[in-house]
């Protein structure tokens, strides 16, 4: 299956740019303060739900008080990788690809975070039929491009197809799979550009109707759709590598100018029609991206707070860890940030080739000192402590407790130590490895990691690995570390893009994301039965209970920590709204307050 | 600065200028007719004031370092256990000091480390203790290397020369810092087994090693050039045709003469690898939490400076009080050895 790593990885070190690899909010400073520090962490999970087809009808629900007009300004360190959304997979471009980019299917987010897959360009979230293996979606009325022209079902399968095409491998590659039924996908199929169509995705000019058939049975296909990378591209204006320069708008905004690694400007489409768009409000007249500030300078600025910095959001760097204490710490300042959790979880990962006992594991659960390595990344700001599998913005979590963590985050060595020697393996060695250079807060966790697996009775040996070649080395089968610092972000809120690629035993191999090389015949053939079955709410209690018992069971990766990221806007911003999908701003939802 | 002192380099002025120093033998007598150059080189060095400081500063340093596991004992605290992550109350949720100033109390006289919650003044002595044993040793040996390499390609010229210069030349231009980023993790591979820890040792040793790879060339080049100038003078062909031996004319002759820049390169030196090894730690290559360091205790106290300014102060005080310390003790003591030298 995919390497939905990628989109983990970059999603994280897009934050890099504030001076630290993966966790941008992680050696967040605190304060000499009292030890009641912010008000971090009043957390309400995003819940996760599937639309009807009057929630896929437009308008978009309006913002109380929103006015319509003005220029709201974004900040980021660099400039977008890709703007052909068939090339989109990093959770930053996704920023800009929701002003100009739209799917068959998209989220709805209501203030509170809660969302909702409903129709985007089609009228609902598609029909299934023949268990899963056929999908039928419909077009609405009054779509158009840019230049006036209709949105047509040949531009959707246009932007399906284009996914083949031997220049946009950057992309996912779920619904390329499925179609086809083999990863090698692109050796079926060329692309759209030899004048032949597939045989799989078949359309209804006349009804208006795509209609894909899978090889396999596929109940989460209306989610797969709604990645950027299946979004419309319209047959008469596809200039294939070149569409990645100057892509066509179906959104409410369309590129007006772009200066590379410096500015883009955005402004309105008239030919998008809000009764037609059930996600996005588009109030300002115009957007403006600003290209080359880094996280700490973006947030001084949006501090200082003066001129059209006043009307200006950071794009998609989060506050980095020099200025956290002070934003969370100042009322003014406070007021004027969102948060959310990244979406997916980080762990440490232990090597089930290597550690075969699961009593150990368990103990090494047991020991872990979860709250030390959060108070060193900077205490709650910093993120939840993780206890299960699934994160909480997936659809259907349950959330438990096994190793009592909640109660207990220092860490119960004394419980491990008993478990320890129970199997007999008092002075277990315990290889541990983390990727080193990138970010210090990882050296410093370290120490506590190893003073609380001694006191546990391990005997700790740390390796670390240079940060840029961490990824492959602890990826290898025959890898020689035990417990590895690890992460994964879905790429669609649901269970399966959890738990499949990370403990299906089949996935197993050099550079695939099960690292912990679960191969356990009973969590195999779980993983097949929940994900053929077709009923939604069934299903979702299937992953949940699956995820409760691989934890309780197997104990194949130690949850770490559900993150937190801040983000600053400024003074004249209004209905700004932490996006759980792409974790920066909701940028469609924005207003500039006169 | 030091102010050179005037009434003992009198009978030197007097001396025909001509830049460099007769040979030892030749120096004229001065106060009772018995005094050797040494003797007079210490009266006139304790006579300088900034200089007799600077001396007792850094060997307080030293004595720290020296006497860290002592005065950890009788202080009742190690630089290991994190004391803030044990004991509650003394760091905040962000994993800040509680207590003003750092946290220092009668408990932790300099503080607590913010987040993992060491005591600081065990860490600030243990950090001084490592540092300066790797950057004095480094000091060590690059000095005796690049005066060898030096002296021997100045004095000998011709191809020997010309080889040690092209080194010099390439290992001047050598990205020392990139290669030992790329070679580290290479070696450690090599020499320690995958499921055993890097012990502290070798990480010390390949430190002061690469460090001296890479450091020697500077000093003798420098020297190089010095001894070309030196070797047509006329107490050098003097020596010669008296049947001097070689290496009576590098160590009686040309070395007495070469102090000077030594000295001023060795006490420039010494703080700069302490700085060096701390960059190094930084980028992963280097000392690594929990072995306490100086260099990466003032690179962390800069990343929280703003939140825990006492953190910084401790390390950073230290450091630029000894850096100061010893450049003005090597100002004194070439002062003392070369009063003509006058700034």
């Amino acid at each position: 299956m995919s390497i939905s790593r990628r989109n983990f990885v970059i999603a994280g070190s897009v934050a890099a740019a504030g001076g630290s690899l993966v966790l941008s909010a992680c050696s967040s400073g605190g304060g000499g303060g009292g030890a009641q520090g912010g008000s971090a962490a009043s957390a309400t999970y995003s819940k996760v739900t599937v639309g009807t087809a009057k929630d896929s009808t437009g308008p978009a629900p309006q913002v109380p008080g929103a006015r319509k007009g003005g220029t709201i300004h974004a900040l980021g360190p660099d400039d977008f990788s890709h703007l052909d959304p068939q090339r989109i997979y990093f959770a930053w471009n996704s920023t800009v690809a929701n002003l100009y980019v739209r799917c068959l299917t998209g989220y709805r987010i209501a203030p509170n975070g809660s969302m909702k897959l409903v129709g985007d360009l089609a009228t609902d979230t598609g029909t299934m039929t023949d268990g899963g293996r056929t999908w039928t979606f419909t077009l609405k009325d009054g779509l158009k491009w840019e230049d006036g022209s209709e949105l047509t079902v040949e531009d959707v399968r246009h932007g399906i197809e284009r996914g083949f095409a031997s220049f946009t491998t950057e992309g996912a590659t779920y619904v390329q799979t499925w179609l086809t039924g083999s990863t090698d996908f692109r050796s079926l199929y060329k692309g759209p550009y030899g004048g032949k169509h597939l045989d799989s995705v078949v359309t209804d000019t006349a009804k208006k109707t795509i209609t894909f058939h899978l090889k396999t049975a596929r109940p989460d296909l209306d989610w797969a759709l709604a990645m950027h990378s299946y979004g419309a591209v319209p047959v008469a204006h596809d200039s294939k590598e070149k569409y990645d320069k100057d892509p066509v708008s179906c959104g409410p905004y369309r590129i007006k100018q772009h200066s590379v690694d410096k500015s883009m400007t955005l402004v309105r489409n008239t030919h998008w029609d809000p009764a037609t768009d059930p996600i996005r409000t588009a109030y300002p007249d115009s957007v403006v991206f600003e290209f080359g500030p880094e996280a700490l300078q973006a947030t001084d600025r949006l501090i200082a707070d003066s001129g059209t910095d006043q009307y200006a959001v950071m794009a998609y760097s989060g506050v980095p860890a020099e200025r956290i204490q002070k934003v969370i710490g100042t009322p003014d300042l406070q007021n004027r940030t969102v948060n959310g959790l990244l979406t997916g979880l980080y762990y440490y990962a232990i090597n089930c080739r290597r550690i075969k006992d699961v009593k150990v594991r368990q103990a090494l659960n047991h020991a872990w000192p979860l709250e030390q390595i959060r108070s060193i990344y900077g205490g709650p700001s910093a993120g939840d402590y993780a206890t299960t599998i699934l994160s909480p913005d997936i659809a259907g979590r349950v959330k438990f407790d096994v190793y009592g963590k909640l109660r207990n985050p220092r860490g119960d060595t004394a419980k491990a130590k008993s478990l320890l020697k129970a199997a007999g393996k008092l002075g277990q060695k315990i290889v541990y490895t983390y990727p080193q250079g990138g970010n210090d807060a990882y050296d410093k966790t370290k120490v506590v990691i190893v003073n609380a697996l001694k006191e546990a009775g391990f005997d700790p040996v740390v390796k670390p690995v240079e940060s840029t070649s961490y990824y492959d080395q602890v990826g290898q089968i025959d890898n020689t570390f035990d417990v590895m610092w690890y992460g994964w972000s879905p790429d669609w809120p649901a269970a399966y893009t959890l738990i499949q690629p990370l403990f299906d035993g089949a996935t197993i191999a050099d550079n695939a994301p099960n690292v912990s090389q679960l191969n356990v015949g009973w969590v195999n053939s779980a993983i097949k039965k929940d994900a053929g079955v077709t009923d939604t709410v069934k299903q979702e209690a299937a992953w949940a209970a699956l995820d409760k018992e691989i934890m309780a069971k197997e104990a194949p990766i130690i949850p770490e920590t559900y993150q937190r990221r801040y983000y600053l806007y400024g003074t004249k911003v209004g209905g700004a709204q932490f996006d759980p999908l792409f974790s920066a701003f909701l940028v469609y939802k924005l207003y500039a307050k006169s | 600065m030091t102010s050179p002192t005037p009434s003992a380099a009198t009978p030197f002025e007097a001396a025909p200028d001509n830049g460099a120093v007769p040979p030892a033998s030749t120096a004229p007598p001065h106060g009772g007719g018995t005094s050797s150059p040494g003797r007079i080189a210490w009266r006139r060095f304790r006579r300088d004031r900034a200089g007799v400081v600077s001396a007792y500063i850094v060997l307080l340093f030293f004595v720290a370092g020296i006497g860290a596991p002592l005065i950890a004992k009788v202080y009742g605290k190690d630089p290991y256990t994190t004391y803030g992550q044990n004991q509650p109350g003394l760091l905040n949720q962000f994993g800040f000091p509680i207590a003003p100033n750092g946290g220092i109390s009668g408990d932790f006289w300099f503080g607590v480390e913010p987040q993992l919650g060491r005591d600081v003044l065990t860490l600030l002595l243990y950090g001084i203790r490592n540092s300066l044993l790797i950057a004095t040793a480094t000091t060590l040996l690059v000095t005796a290397l690049g005066i060898t390499v030096g002296i021997t390609a100045g004095y000998l010229g011709g191809r020997i020369d010309n080889l040690v210069g092209r080194i010099v030349d390439i290992l001047l231009a050598f990205p020392s810092t990139l290669f030992f980023i790329a070679m580290w993790p290479v070696l450690i591979s090599i020499l320690v087994r995958p499921d055993q820890n890097t012990p502290t040792w070798l990480t010390v040793v390949s430190l002061i090693a690469v460090m001296t790879a890479f450091g020697w060339a500077p000093i003798a080049r420098l020297l190089r050039g010095e001894v070309l100038a030196l070797r047509e003078r006329e107490f050098v062909e003097a020596a010669k045709v008296t049947g001097a031996s070689a290496a009576r004319i590098v160590f009686r002759e040309l070395l007495p003469n070469l102090w000077t820049p030594i000295l001023v390169q060795a006490t420039l030196a010494l703080p700069m690898y302490v700085t060096t090894e701390a960059a190094l730690a930084f980028l992963g290559v280097g000392l690594s939490d929990p072995t306490p360091d100086w260099g990466v205790m003032i690179q962390r106290g800069a990343q929280v400076y703003q939140n825990d300014i006492t953190y910084m102060l401790f390390p950073g005080l230290s450091m630029v009080i000894f850096v100061i310390a010893f450049n003005l003790l090597g100002d004194s003591v070439r002062d003392a050895l070369d009063p003509k030298a006058r700034r």
